[in-house]
């Protein structure tokens, strides 16, 4: 009796641990996010329901401060993301492509490419940030430039993609190695008999072969891209005149910097950041994955 | 009969020499895509390269060599006098308190992650158990949903916990992932069953079976799941910046950016700091990097 009891009981045992942690820094925190940003909180007292207030203000009051943080910070973080995503995706592949004939060199060439992903975010940021230092950069003494890189546009936003790229293409040059490792050899032949050139079969063979794992690192791109932080932060610091400042600075700002906490506005905000996520998201997937 | 003889053999011939012509194409096509993949390579290489290597020949050079317009590459006098004062200065706080603080944070937290998701996956995979599918399924939806929005209410319950200046408060909340439970579950499948069912047989418990036969065999994948779970840990930048406030218990990545403040213009002794921060990290690389490379194409699903 005691002994089938017990069994019964064991495999709640097992999952007890994560689940109870998941319920408490997880589900809690996302249903009270959202929650919150109905409400007036700030943190210490109380929240006291507001209904739709949050949003009316970011979304329609044209007059509020809030208003303008908000539409200068997703527009700003939309921006990025359109300026990331398609060149990160890009260079990764292509290095990828690189490396699957097998050059001289290639096991270097894939652990240099793929060092910057272990690095911090910060000093990711100290590196370049004298990198692209006016007078004392390498890069406009290399060049021969006077490009003021953290201050001036279009070559802040410029910046903050290579940074960005150079950071991150690691994850998904793998990926894609392991993708163009696994397409099996017989279906170049084949359309080698059929005579097709390099470039059909690339668009033929190749990316259809490569769907799922493109499908995947587009959308885990773009998500990791929206929530965007580190590098207009300590690179630009938001400038010029706001114009790198994202949502996710307005959000920190707002809920958790000096002055009494907006937290419940600031909730509005990440939720609607969220919902941009989910349905750019949800949409790449339908795209991606129904045009055959 | 002779005749036939020749006929078989210049086919044969035929054949041979059709391969061959076919083979020297070949080999021309892919020593062609080579050199071009090589070029490519190579230059694309120098981009990435450069910035490490700046960084570190800059970190050697005396500061007053860094501000003068007109630079080397090479530092004109190797000096060591950067990680030196970044080492012993600590009016802005200490570095080797951020690094200890960051080794203790992400070693913790590791060991914590291999606990309890190997545990789980374990469960999800091997025993059966009152609304364990939908349970799983409820895990899995649950990575769809964007974190952003959990931020502001975690820093509450955080809060309330007690946690901030606490190296509880980086090292609890990720334990809550649910991504390395899939990963070391997928990786469970692909044990046979007979190996626990015959323990089971001959009276094992669950957590026997769980410890003796089963985490044995899942090393490569716990491997993988310890080097990610470290350096995301060593690398969280914006959470552990909200939670801590006290300098003293900060770890350093986003002390760092502290230092950013406090060196300015100090080029010379940042590039040190930076250099410092990446240590543990770029020896993980080092040594491991086969487990990370592996371990990235068994998290996005490629199986061969």
């Amino acid at each position: 009796m005691y002994n089938k009891k017990n069994k019964n009981l064991t495999p709640y045992a097992f999952i007890a641990p994560h689940l109870i942690l998941f319920i408490i820094f997880f589900a809690i925190p996302a249903v009270f996010g959202i929650f919150i940003s109905f409400t007036n909180w700030n943190i210490m007292s109380s929240p006291k329901w507001v209904g739709f207030q949050n949003y009316y203000e970011i979304l329609l009051n044209k007059d509020s401060t809030f208003y303008m943080q908000f539409h200068n910070g997703l527009k700003n973080t939309v921006m990025f993301v359109i300026f990331t995503v398609p060149v990160s995706i890009i260079t990764a592949l292509s290095v990828a492509l690189a490396l699957n004939a097998k050059p001289k060199g290639n096991k270097f060439f894939q652990s240099l490419f793929y060092l910057p992903s272990l690095l911090s975010i910060s000093s990711v940021i100290l590196t370049w940030h004298f990198l692209f230092n006016r007078n004392l950069g390498p890069i406009n003494n290399i060049f021969n430039l006077k490009i003021n890189w953290y201050g001036q546009q279009p070559f802040t936003w410029i910046a903050i993609v290579i940074i960005t790229v150079w950071w991150g293409i690691g994850g998904n040059m793998v990926i894609y190695q392991a993708a163009l490792a696994s397409i099996p050899k017989e279906l170049y032949e084949a359309a080698d008999l059929d005579g097709a050139g390099a470039i059909i079969k690339f668009f033929k063979i190749t990316l259809p072969s490569m769907k799922n794992q493109l499908t995947y690192t587009v959308i885990m791109t773009t998500i990791a891209q929206f929530n965007i932080y580190g590098q207009p932060l300590m690179f630009s610091k938001g400038g010029p005149k706001g114009s790198t400042y994202v949502l996710l600075m307005y959000i920190r700002q707002l809920a958790f910097g000096s002055g009494e906490s907006i937290a419940g506005l600031a909730s509005a905000m990440a939720v609607m950041l969220g919902l941009c996520i989910i349905s750019v998201s949800s949409l790449q997937f339908f795209l991606l994955r129904n045009n055959d | 009969m002779n005749n036939i003889k020749q006929q078989k053999v210049s086919e044969v011939q035929k054949k041979q020499n059709k391969i061959n012509t076919n083979n020297k194409k070949m080999f021309t096509a892919t020593s062609t895509s080579k050199i071009v993949s090589f070029s490519f390579l190579f230059l694309l290489s120098v981009v990435w390269i450069i910035p490490v290597i700046w960084t570190m020949l800059t970190s050697f050079k005396l500061e007053s060599e860094v501000q003068t317009v007109g630079f080397k590459i090479l530092p004109v006098q190797w000096v060591i006098v950067n990680y030196v004062d970044v080492l012993t200065n600590t009016a802005s706080g200490s570095i080797v308190r951020w690094f200890l603080n960051s080794l203790f944070i992400s070693t913790v937290h590791t060991i914590l992650v291999l606990i309890i998701t190997s545990m789980s996956a374990y469960a999800y995979s091997r025993l059966k158990f009152k609304g364990k599918d939908f349970l799983f399924w409820l895990l899995m939806s649950a990575m769809m949903f964007p974190s952003v929005i959990n931020l502001i209410p975690l820093y509450k319950i955080v809060s309330s916990f007690g946690w901030i200046n606490n190296a509880l408060a980086v090292i609890v909340p990720g334990l809550s992932g649910v991504f390395n439970i899939y990963l070391i579950k997928q990786f469970m499948m692909g044990i046979p069953k007979e190996y626990d069912e015959s323990a089971r047989v001959d009276g094992a418990t669950e957590w026997v079976i769980y410890t003796k036969i089963i985490l044995p065999l899942i090393r490569p994948i716990l491997t993988v799941v310890a080097l990610f779970s470290f350096t995301a840990s060593w690398n969280d930048f914006l959470w552990p910046s909200i939670v801590f406030n006290d300098v003293d218990k900060m770890p350093i990545t986003p002390a760092l950016q502290l230092l950013q403040g406090a060196y300015d213009i100090q080029i010379a002794h940042l590039m040190a700091a930076a250099i410092i921060s990446i240590i543990p990290t770029f020896l993980l690389y080092l040594f491991a990097q086969k487990y990370f490379l592996e371990g990235l194409s068994l998290s996005s699903g490629v199986k061969g």
